[in-house]
């Protein structure tokens, strides 16, 4: 599984080891070399990355009432494993405060999305967003492909494997989506109708996404898909077997947005709204005008997230990072939930320090599934959610909602 | 995952699936009761054509197909028909061709079937069905009182002609049916939002009046009454937005007394193509789809107004039934497979 730019190896040693990875090995060593040697800062080893979030640090108090009222409450030290990571993340009680968000119709996404890694959130008690245009490009019910499993194959896959009233499935819905009227199609069918009673169905508006902004998402597909999809999208002829499919990112105005968003709560009662944005100029507005308009959550995907395939002048120069999206967003009133670049918890806590109420898992999920079909994503998310443990705790608090903007430091 | 249909327990509740009463309608269309209410019904048809003939409306055969539809349908699902390698629509509404429809004649009126592939809850409203018929009426206008007033004589012919014509079948299904008196009340959607939520009912004001609380209103009503001006976000993109207050539709529902509640939506309609493209983006819809309607648009069609009234539930309510599958021969309740 090829992720240029991520931290790949990590997240294969993590789907491989479980939380035994989130203790540093000395290099050279294959066992695990804590008390064998000594550590300093861990150097970045991916330069590309271009917001400041990872080089920010978690930075806390020597001093902790917090943790009195720990200590009060137990009548003994509270230690890490005494953090209560479960949360409510758009509406859905979840095992901690992250989902895994949709990944696009891009193959190498989709080998692995199939069926192992919706499997896995579901079993971590994640929810899961579902989409974009796996509809249009896999079918709704009847394989496009025989080999690719259809949207409702993948969603069987999910609810199947989903325990207790943890998780929730959000259908992301794209422009080609909308016309294929997706959300009327999962609303109306009664295979879906037990989720919206229990509350567990979710529906995401796509406004646009991490690396690719505004710009609609795009994908490299063979003769015969282009031919199958042709008359769905645009599409631009690459070579002799391959074309480029694009969607169209559609047209939003901040009254577009809201009327849009009212209109998904009037015709969709039960449901959670989500609403997904790119890392805009202008998403405290966006943001506040779906907040405004009863939206449950609103995503923002920083300049570094993203799964599926776009140009390279739009990963390097398109959009904010996440920490000036975080940024803008201070304050806001709403439920936020972030992604980008998510897979281990200093990230993750740095961003519910700085006002997210959930992070979302992209490329982390896809490779961790792909790593270990079984249990790679399970594991990912037992030392993620050690990792949480440790950093919130070492700030004198013992849930994620605790954390504030003081627990995180940027320097200079 | 389950195929559950749980019920809300009345007497509206749908028949259980593996019932004799829907799968079996050799049985149930030579019932008394039936043959009764299918007469009341096509009274009601013959009095609706006569009143919008007489006040100089033409009827036109309705489109059961199209590139495009109503999207303007409240979480149901359209049905898709492969048209010679194309994607075409059955009709939930006809309200784009009712339109164009107006450049034949300034004032038209259709019957026509549509079908909608309505969520499960819907199957115990006791108002829905997945196959419907509306009297679909337009005409060139600038005001949607004038859709009102007519809306309110076209219901008073029609009570008044099925009480003459249908003595017999109302005393047998037990009916005493009193004509409405003119005019019907004019509540402002805001102002019905704001008494329900002052009785602690959970009605959000953005948004469409919940089914519940719809029958509620409806239930202590004495006479039909209209709700005006829904906010936008509640409806289809070509209800029309009031020019000088934005947010505010400028369309209505006709409701009827004793629980019967919506029977008819109507408005003034969105016709200018900028208005058009932009509206519809508000409802999430790609304009590349609807070309051969903006492409008319773009040339100019009329301003209108307009309504859509339910058959099945104007039946309902003239014989007094509890539920639309009870006044229609071969009923299709949401989520259920029936004949």
């Amino acid at each position: 599984m090829l992720a240029p730019g991520f931290p790949v190896a990590d997240v294969r040693d993590r789907a491989r080891r479980g939380v035994e990875a989130i203790l540093p090995r000395a290099d050279g060593c294959e066992e695990r070399a804590y008390g064998h040697a000594v550590f300093g800062e861990i150097a970045k080893t991916d330069a590309d990355c271009v917001d400041g979030l990872d080089r920010a640090r978690i930075v806390p108090p020597v001093l902790m009432p917090g943790r009195l009222e720990m200590l009060l409450e137990l009548s003994r030290e509270p230690a890490f494993s005494d953090v209560d990571l479960t949360s409510t993340v758009g509406g859905f009680k979840c095992a901690l405060p992250v989902y895994v968000s949709a990944m696009g119709s891009t193959s190498v996404a989709q080998s692995a999305l199939g069926f192992e890694m919706v499997e896995q959130a579901a079993r971590a008690g994640l929810p899961l967003v579902l989409g974009e245009n796996v509809r249009s490009m896999f079918g709704y019910e009847r394989r496009a492909e025989p080999g690719l499993p259809s949207f409702k194959d993948r969603a069987r896959a999910y609810l199947g494997c989903l325990e207790g009233n943890t998780g929730g499935l959000v259908v992301q819905q794209s422009t080609e989506d909308a016309n294929a009227e997706l959300w009327n199609e999962v609303y109306s069918d009664p295979d879906f109708h037990p989720l919206v009673q229990r509350g567990l169905l979710g529906f995401e508006l796509k406004l646009g996404q991490g690396a690719k902004g505004a710009t609609g998402g795009m994908t490299v597909i063979d003769r015969e898909t282009a031919e199958r999809v042709g008359a769905a999208f645009p599409m631009e002829h690459l070579d002799g077997m391959t074309w480029l499919r694009s969607s169209a990112p559609g047209t939003f105005t901040e009254d577009i947005l809201r009327s849009q968003v009212r209109l998904m709560r009037n015709n969709f009662p039960g449901v959670r709204v989500w609403v997904k944005l790119p890392p805009g100029r202008d998403l405290r507005l966006a943001g506040d005008a779906a907040w405004g308009a009863g939206a449950d959550a609103v995503v923002v995907d920083g300049a570094c997230g993203g799964t599926g395939l776009t140009a390279t002048v739009l990963l390097q120069h398109l959009g904010l990072p996440l920490d000036e999206c975080l940024r803008r967003l201070e304050g806001h009133a709403g439920e936020l939930l972030v992604s980008g670049r998510m897979w281990e918890g200093s990230r993750v806590v740095k961003a519910l320090a700085l006002g997210a109420g959930g992070v979302g898992l992209g490329r982390a999920a896809i490779v961790a599934a792909a790593e270990d079909a079984e249990l790679g994503l399970v594991r990912l998310i037992e030392a993620l959610a050690m990792e949480m443990r440790l950093l919130i705790s070492a700030c004198g608090k013992y849930r994620p909602d605790q954390l504030g903007r003081d627990d995180v430091w940027f320097g200079g | 995952m389950e195929h559950a249909v749980a019920g809300a327990g009345d007497r509206r509740r749908p028949p259980d699936r593996s019932s004799a009463d829907l799968t079996t309608p050799d049985v149930y269309l030579a019932t008394a009761q039936m043959r009764a209410t299918l007469r009341v019904q096509q009274e009601a048809l013959h009095a609706a054509r006569e009143s919008l003939r007489e006040a100089g409306f033409v009827e036109l055969l309705p489109p059961l197909i199209g590139p495009v539809t109503d999207p303007g349908i409240r979480g149901s699902k359209q049905v898709d028909v492969r048209y010679y390698g194309h994607d075409y629509r059955l009709m939930t509404s006809a309200i784009l061709y009712k339109q164009v429809a107006l450049h034949a004649f300034p004032k038209i009126f259709l019957v026509a079937p549509n079908v909608r592939l309505e969520p499960l809850d819907t199957a115990y409203t006791g108002r829905h069905l997945a196959e419907f018929v509306q009297l679909d009426v337009e005409f060139a206008s600038t005001r949607y009182a004038d859709a009102l007033t007519l809306l309110e004589d076209l219901l008073v012919d029609i009570v008044e002609h099925v009480k003459r014509s249908c003595t017999q079948e109302l005393a047998d299904l037990g009916r005493e049916l009193r004509v409405p008196q003119r005019p019907f009340a004019r509540e402002i959607h805001a102002d019905v939002v704001a008494r329900l939520q002052r009785i602690g009912r959970s009605q959000e004001g953005s948004a469409e009046i919940r089914w519940d609380e719809e029958e509620a209103l409806s239930r202590e009503a004495g006479e039909p009454f209209f709700i005006c001006e829904y906010p936008k976000g509640s409806r289809g993109f070509y209800d029309r937005e009031d020019p000088a207050r934005p947010g505010v539709l400028l369309d209505f529902d006709l409701v009827l007394p004793g629980g019967h509640g919506e029977v008819a939506s109507g408005g003034e309609r969105e016709y200018e193509y900028a208005r058009l493209v932009t509206r519809m983006r508000e409802t999430g819809e790609d304009p590349a789809k609807y070309g051969w309607y903006l492409d008319a648009a773009r040339r100019g069609i009329r301003a209108s107004c307009g309504f859509g009234l339910g058959i099945e539930r104007l039946t309902r309510y003239l014989v007094g039934a509890d539920a639309v599958w009870k006044v229609r021969a071969f009923p299709k309740i949401p989520g259920m497979l029936l004949p």
